[in-house]
C-alpha cells in the first residue's frame, strides 16, 4: 500500500528507518505490514505527523510499535517534532500488506 | 480521509498484574490435578461419583480451565469488544475469591466434607464468578460494541454463573435436601451447563477472533458465528428443559444434534480461515490449538455412545472417558497452545513496552520452544495412554499415562515460570 505524503523525498527517508520497525508478533516491518498511512512534514514549524494504524485497536503491542515509530522518525529528522496520529478508520486489513510482506509471510 | 486521529488514540490494554496471577494459579492447579490423577488411577474402576473424581474434575474445571480462561479473557475482552475492561478491582476480587474458594471446594470434595469446607468454597467461587460476570457485562455495555464475539463472551459468563450457582445448590443439597432428588441426579445438568455453556461458548467466541488474527487470514463470517451461537445455546437450553421435565431418553438426540452441528460449523470456520491464511508458517502453539479443535470430536463421539448404545450398568468408565476427553483432552490441549501464544505477549509488554527500536526479542523468544515440544509430546503420549487405560481398564496403561501427564505438567509449569520471570539481558542477548 502506498504511503501518502506532502514531501516524497522526506517520506522516503522516514520510510527507510521505518523498515527497521517490526511488529514483534508477526515479525514483519510496519511499512510492509501496511500500518503507515501518511507522513506529513511541515518545514515552517518543523513538525512531522505520522498517520498510522494498528492491526487491531486494542493491539497488546500498540504502545511498543508506536513508540518505535516515533523514535525511528525522530532519529531520521532530529530537528523536527514528531507526533503520531493513530487512526482506525479505515481499519487495517490483510489487503494492506505489501507484495514483499506477503512473500515474507508465505515462506 | 482518516477519521478520529490522535496520538492518544492508543488504547491501554489490561494490566499484566490483573492477568498473571490467574496464569500462575492455573499452572499450579494443572500440576496438582495430574499428581492427584496419578495417585488415584484406581478411580477408573469405581463409579464416577466418588470424592477423588469429584475433586480432580473440579480442580481441572475451575483451577485449570476456568482460572486460565478468566485470566486470558480479562486480557482479550478489550480486543474482542474494542473497549476497555470496566473495572480492575472487580478483576482482582474475582481472582482472590476464586483462589481462596477453589482449594476449599476441592479439599471439601477430596475429603468428602460436605459441611463448612465445601460450602464456603462454593460460596467464594460464586462470589468470584459474580465479579467476573459484572465486569464482562459492564465492559460490553461501556464499549457499545454488540458484536457476535461480545455475545459469546456475555452468554458464556452467564452460563458460568448458572453453573456455579446450581453447583452451590447441589453442595447444600448434600446436607439439607433442597432439591427433590439426590445431588447425583443433577450432575449431568450441572456439568453440561459448564461444559457447553461456559467452556465451549467462550472458547469458540474467542477462538473465532484469535485464530484468523494469528493466521493473518482474510476469512471472517459473523453470520456463521451467529448460527453457531444459536445452535449451541438452543441445544443447551433444550437439554436443560429435557432434564428438568424428565423426557424420554430418545429426545436427547435433538440437543446433541444441535451442538454437534454447531461444532462442525466451527471446525469448518477454522478450516476456511486456515485455507486463506496469508501467514503460511503455522507455529507449534497454533498447531496444538488447532488439534484441540479436532479433539472436540472425541468427547462428542463418547457422549453419543454413553447416551444411546451402552446399558446403564456399564456406563461408568465411559462417563469417565467422556470427562477425561474434555478436561485432559480438549481443554488442556487448547490451554497449552494458547498459554504460549498469549502469555509471552503479556510478559513482553511488561518488560519491553518502552524499549528502543531493534533491541528487543520477539514474544515467542520469551519461552523455550524445545521445552514446548517436549511438553506437547509428553502430553499427547500421556493422554492417549490414559485414554487406552480407561477403555481397557488396564492399570499399567493408566499409571504410565498419568506419569507422562505429570511430566508434561512439570514441563508446562517450568516453561510458564521461564516466561513470567523473564528478564531483559544487559548485553542485548536474551536471558531466561
Amino acid at each position: 500500500m502506498e504511503v501518502l505524503s506532502n514531501n516524497n523525498l522526506y517520506c522516503s527517508a522516514a520510510l527507510a528507518g521505518l523498515y527497521d520497525v517490526y511488529d514483534p508478533e508477526i515479525g514483519l516491518n510496519v511499512v510492509d505490514l501496511g500500518l503507515i498511512y501518511q507522513i506529513d512534514f511541515n518545514d515552517t514549524d518543523k513538525t512531522i505527523v505520522v498517520t498510522m494504524t494498528l492491526t487491531t485497536q486494542f493491539c497488546p503491542m500498540g504502545e511498543s510499535i508506536t513508540t518505535d515509530v516515533h523514535q525511528s522518525v525522530g532519529n531520521a529528522f532530529k530537528d523536527y517534532q514528531v507526533s503520531i496520529s493513530l487512526v482506525f478508520d479505515p481499519a487495517w486489513s490483510p489487503e494492506r500488506i505489501s507484495p514483499e510482506g506477503q512473500e515474507f509471510l508465505e515462506r | 480521509m482518516f477519521a478520529a486521529s490522535s496520538a492518544s488514540g492508543l488504547q491501554q490494554t489490561t494490566s499484566y498484574w490483573v492477568v498473571l496471577p490467574f496464569y500462575l494459579f492455573a499452572a499450579v492447579s494443572f500440576l496438582v490435578s495430574c499428581i492427584l490423577l496419578l495417585l488415584n488411577t484406581d478411580v477408573v474402576h469405581l463409579h464416577y461419583f466418588n470424592p477423588q473424581t469429584l475433586a480432580i474434575t473440579h480442580l481441572m474445571a475451575l483451577g485449570w480451565g476456568t482460572m486460565i480462561i478468566l485470566g486470558a479473557s480479562h486480557q482479550l475482552l478489550p480486543v474482542l469488544i474494542e473497549g476497555k475492561l470496566a473495572s480492575y478491582p472487580l478483576a482482582y476480587f474475582s481472582f482472590f475469591l476464586a483462589a481462596t474458594g477453589i482449594p476449599l471446594l476441592v479439599t471439601g470434595f477430596y475429603l468428602f466434607d460436605t459441611g463448612l469446607i465445601l460450602q464456603s468454597g462454593g460460596i467464594l467461587v460464586n462470589a468470584s464468578v459474580i465479579c467476573y460476570f459484572l465486569n464482562v457485562i459492564t465492559s460490553i455495555g461501556d464499549s457499545k460494541k454488540y458484536t457476535v464475539h461480545a455475545w459469546f463472551m456475555a452468554t458464556a459468563a452467564l452460563w458460568l454463573f448458572s453453573t456455579t450457582f446450581f453447583g452451590l445448590i447441589l453442595v447444600f443439597n448434600f446436607s439439607r435436601l433442597w432439591l427433590p432428588e439426590n445431588s447425583i441426579e443433577y450432575l449431568s445438568l450441572h456439568a453440561h451447563m459448564g461444559l457447553a455453556g461456559w467452556f465451549l461458548l467462550l472458547v469458540l467466541g474467542v477462538a473465532s477472533r484469535l485464530i484468523p488474527m494469528f493466521l493473518i487470514s482474510k476469512y471472517d463470517s459473523p453470520k456463521t458465528m451467529w448460527w453457531i451461537f444459536g445452535l449451541i445455546n438452543s441445544g443447551l437450553l433444550g437439554f436443560v428443559l429435557l432434564k428438568t421435565f424428565a423426557f424420554y431418553k430418545s429426545f436427547y438426540y435433538a440437543p446433541f444434534a444441535l451442538v454437534f452441528i454447531g461444532l462442525l460449523l466451527f471446525i469448518n470456520y477454522c478450516y476456511q480461515a486456515y485455507k486463506v491464511r496469508i501467514r503460511k508458517h503455522v507455529d507449534e502453539q497454533m498447531k496444538i490449538s488447532l488439534i484441540a479443535v479436532a479433539m472436540l470430536l472425541l468427547p462428542m463421539i463418547t457422549l453419543l455412545i454413553v447416551i444411546y448404545l451402552i446399558s446403564p450398568d456399564s456406563k461408568s468408565n465411559l462417563i469417565l472417558l467422556y470427562g477425561f476427553c474434555i478436561f485432559f483432552g480438549w481443554i488442556t490441549a487448547l490451554i497449552m497452545g494458547m498459554t504460549f501464544k498469549t502469555l509471552p505477549f503479556i510478559v513482553w509488554n511488561k518488560v519491553y513496552h518502552s524499549r528502543a527500536v531493534g533491541k528487543t526479542p520477539s514474544p515467542k523468544e520469551l519461552f523455550s520452544e524445545p521445552l514446548f515440544r517436549i511438553m506437547a509430546i509428553l502430553y499427547l503420549l500421556g493422554f492417549f495412554l490414559f485414554l487406552a487405560g480407561i477403555i481397557s481398564l488396564n492399570d499399567v496403561l493408566l499409571k504410565s499415562g498419568a506419569v507422562s501427564l505429570v511430566a508434561s505438567a512439570l514441563v508446562y509449569v517450568w516453561n510458564v515460570a521461564i516466561t513470567i520471570f523473564h528478564q531483559p539481558a544487559r548485553n542485548g542477548s536474551i536471558k531466561q
